[in-house]
């Protein structure tokens, strides 16, 4: 495996500055997907708010809007 | 003074649209808030068609610089040896009725240059055109790495802005 503290070159700040803003979009959208699918499957706002380590009023006020009304409809807000 | 007051307005309506548009733009990528890149786009499709044809002026156009905003993402993750097409991160539009009320630094950064350029060009209205002369000025950042990823360096894009309002 690679070493981690040579990949990008700490001679090229630009790159790291570019991946750092890169992982911030893919963290962002890989968390969107995985709460869209566990409200999808059931999961209460509490049980996503434990597992993403915030509270569930955090968890609910930033992803809520983005999930269906229908969804949000069918699953509740247990 | 009537003129001054009528181009004041047309400019109030341009930046209403320049500003849905870039929301709509990050919706459309699946992100929550504008960024620089968004109103690039946003300004793409302003209606006066003069950040268009800076567009043409230098090569490029709109889908090309959407694509190149993506590949500059893959490789800044490539270069740390992240594939994003095996993380289950694909941008989904966002659906949703919430009007945003802020954008990203760099939108923010993109809204405050236009508006002091906008303070030296007094005599012309807002045009799509003042929209890329701003952006032209970032060096860094998503929307500087996507234009040079095209091949479009800030001084020809300076200067096909310069050739655009001239003929405004």
């Amino acid at each position: 495996m690679s070493d981690i503290n040579s990949i990008p070159s700490p001679d090229n700040p630009e790159e790291a500055l570019a991946a750092v803003v890169a992982l911030r979009l893919m963290a962002e959208r890989l968390e969107r997907n995985a709460v869209k699918q566990a409200i999808a499957q059931g999961w209460s706002w509490s049980q996503v708010a434990e597992a993403l380590g915030v509270t569930k009023q955090a968890a609910h006020k930033r992803h809520a809007a983005y999930i269906s009304k229908n969804n949000a409809n069918r699953q509740g807000d247990r | 003074m009537f003129k001054r007051l009528k181009l004041r307005i047309e400019d109030m309506k341009t930046i209403s649209r320049l500003i849905a548009g870039a929301d709509e733009q990050a919706r459309i990528s699946g992100e929550e808030e504008p960024g620089a890149e968004h109103f690039l786009l946003s300004a793409l499709e302003l209606p006066d068609g003069s950040a268009k044809r800076v567009f043409d002026r230098v090569g490029i156009n709109a889908d090309m610089f959407r694509q190149a905003v993506t590949t500059q993402y893959e490789e800044a993750l490539q270069s740390i040896g992240v594939d994003m097409s095996s993380v289950n991160a694909e941008p989904e539009p966002l659906e949703t009725e919430r009007v945003f009320h802020s954008s990203k630094p760099s939108g923010e950064a993109v809204m405050k240059k236009l508006h002091k350029l906008k303070k030296t060009d007094k005599d012309r209205p807002l045009l799509g055109a003042h929209v890329v002369a701003v952006v032209a000025t970032m060096k860094h950042g998503v929307t500087a790495r996507a234009l040079r990823s095209l091949g479009v360096e800030i001084a020809s894009l300076q200067q096909a802005v310069d050739d655009e309002l001239v003929s405004v």
